[in-house]
């Protein structure tokens, strides 16, 4: 048997085309008003990162529906991975294309993996190489984000200054991940609903963004940091009230206490 | 620096690496973290619904990694920006990143429920609220304890990375070791306590966790008990060992005093290790002739016995 799922694709509400296009549309746009405008929106990368964060958790959802239970951790890991090389890569060279030349380094990066995963170690998930692609934007863009978010533009110099020097990049990478690959982990098994997956990627983005604008304080000052740490923690508490609901929703029973379900309730 | 300074640097590294192995290891014990979680997730689909935390925060390494660097940043922050003293920023660091951790422990065990609903497991809030700050304690304890090894290394040794960046790493070793050294105990044994001692996990068993405590329904506290006798001590003792060495051999042969040094060093590590090698094969040996599993039944002697 297998953890995670009845080994088939995926079943969705949201087609995975209008994801991609709220994770790819909405992160890029995120990233490049948080560089744009003045230093108080810089919030905006957070919700770039949420965006990512959620088109991550939905592909990742997609590619582990086949059967991948324990490996659920480790390809949130390879996203972000990925994610941070094409990023870095993509900024030092891109300029004010920076997020556009990253993501297109991440998508070719994760086809590269997507393909060394299915013909070489011979995985066999007929999606595999479309969700590596995904899950590789998703992580760059959930990076470009965050990091904007600290350095309140996406230039390398600044970028490499304020983030990298500094460490917050552990931070940015485990906190990425974790957001991508928490949703789908953490509500693993046969009756795992998509509403309540992705609204969990959002709480876990808003976390992330919480945890970025407290970082931005240093880089910022604290007024730009104390705006991304409202709205975070704004987006954060209606979205975990959003996943409780949907947890007694879906629940085969939601109670303050008791005892186990007796033998004949079990039949 | 004084060569008795860094000695006693080193000292109150592995004091806190001890406590911080044992923390660590509880706390996913009480949580039912990474190995013994594959069968608390799998008891209810064999018809033993139970009142077990079930926190699938990923491997125990990202977990703890996410810990100690949300940690580490929350204390980098203060102690930059605020200039609160060192104390301070760590322990209120580390509160920030056991509250992170809270919400991650809660979401995983409440989905995971909610989606074996077919198989009648229902969500226990009390057991939630009763269990999330017991998990959120040990993970300050843990998240504290590394934060002040990663600020030791960084201010007193002169360590190049950044505090975010060696908490981090620091993390995934934590993680790791208390991973490998101390879910034994509790996935292995006491799960499976109704079991014959030393039967393995037979696949006909699987699932079948106990689920019932001397009295009541058995929970994490109860885990985290067990655990506490050995598998919390002995994580503490291998995470403490692992820093203590691996720093030791730096402090007694300082790379920066010259090159010699710098391999004596790496010699002394290399010796380190053969001696570990040696010592754990010993241990097996000696276990496998006393407890072995490959002894012949000899039903007559035992009788004449």
């Amino acid at each position: 048997m297998s953890a995670g799922g009845d080994g088939g694709g995926a079943k969705s509400n949201l087609p995975p085309n209008t994801i991609i296009g709220i994770g790819a549309a909405g992160g890029l746009i995120g990233i490049y008003l948080a560089h744009f405008l003045p230093a108080t929106f810089s919030f905006f990368g957070g919700i770039a990162a949420i965006c990512a964060i959620v088109w991550g958790a939905d592909a990742v959802r997609r590619v582990a529906s086949y059967g991948l239970g324990t490996g659920v951790p480790s390809i949130g890991m390879i996203a972000l991975g990925m994610g941070i090389v094409a990023a870095l890569f993509g900024l030092s060279i891109g300029g004010v294309a920076g997020p556009i030349v990253s993501f297109i380094t991440a998508a070719v990066i994760g086809a590269i993996i997507g393909v060394l995963a299915n013909k070489v170690i011979g995985m066999g998930i007929p999606i595999m190489e479309r969700a590596m692609v995904e899950i590789a934007g998703a992580g760059t863009l959930a990076i470009i984000g965050l990091s904007t978010v600290i350095a309140g533009t996406f230039e390398y110099g600044a970028v490499l200054d304020t983030v990298v020097s500094t460490g917050f990049i552990a931070m940015i990478f485990i906190m990425g991940g974790m957001g991508i690959l928490h949703p789908f982990n953490a509500n693993l098994g046969p009756d795992e609903k998509q509403d309540r997956t992705l609204i969990l990627g959002v709480e876990k983005g808003a976390l992330a963004m919480v945890i970025a604008g407290l970082a931005s304080s240093i880089n910022e000052g604290l007024g730009p940091a104390f705006v991304t740490i409202l709205v975070g923690l704004t987006i954060w508490y209606l979205a975990f009230n959003k996943y409780f609901g949907f947890v007694k929703r879906d629940a085969y029973a939601v109670v303050g206490t008791g005892l186990l379900p007796s033998e004949e309730e079990l039949q | 620096m004084e060569p008795l300074i860094g000695m006693g640097v080193l000292a109150l590294m592995g004091v806190a690496a001890t406590i911080a192995g044992a923390s660590e290891d509880l706390e996913s014990d009480v949580g039912s973290q990474s190995n013994p979680n594959s069968q608390v997730q799998l008891a209810p689909q064999m018809m033993f619904p139970h009142r077990i935390y079930n926190k699938a925060v990923s491997g125990e390494p990202p977990s703890n990694a996410l810990m100690c660097a949300i940690g580490a940043t929350g204390a980098a922050v203060l102690m930059g920006e605020f200039n609160l003293s060192p104390l301070f920023a760590l322990v209120i660091g580390a509160l920030i990143a056991a509250c992170v951790h809270g919400t991650y422990a809660m979401t995983s065990t409440m989905g995971r429920a909610a989606s074996q609903s077919r198989f009648k497991q229902p969500v226990y809030l009390d057991m939630i609220r009763s269990h999330t700050p017991v998990i959120m304690a040990y993970a300050f304890i843990t998240t504290f304890c590394v934060l002040i090894i990663s600020y030791m290394m960084n201010v007193v040794l002169g360590h190049p990375f950044p505090l975010p960046l060696l908490a981090f790493i620091w993390g995934i070793t934590i993680g790791a070791i208390g991973s490998s050294t101390g879910d034994v105990h509790y996935g292995a044994e006491r799960e499976f306590q109704q079991f014959e001692f030393g039967s393995g996990l037979n696949a006909s068993n699987s699932g079948n966790i106990v689920r019932f405590a001397e009295s009541g329904l058995r929970n994490g506290y109860d885990n985290s008990w067990f655990c506490a006798k050995f598998g919390g001590p002995v994580t503490g003792i291998a995470f403490g060992m692992t820093v203590f060495l691996g720093s030791w051999i730096t402090t007694v042969f300082d790379p920066a005093v010259s090159i010699t040094r710098g391999w004596l060093s790496a010699v002394a590590g290399i010796i380190i290790v053969f001696i570990l090698i040696i010592w754990n094969r010993k241990i097996e040996v000696a276990a496998r002739n006393n407890y072995g599993p490959y002894k012949e039944d000899k039903p007559e002697e035992e009788a004449a016995a």
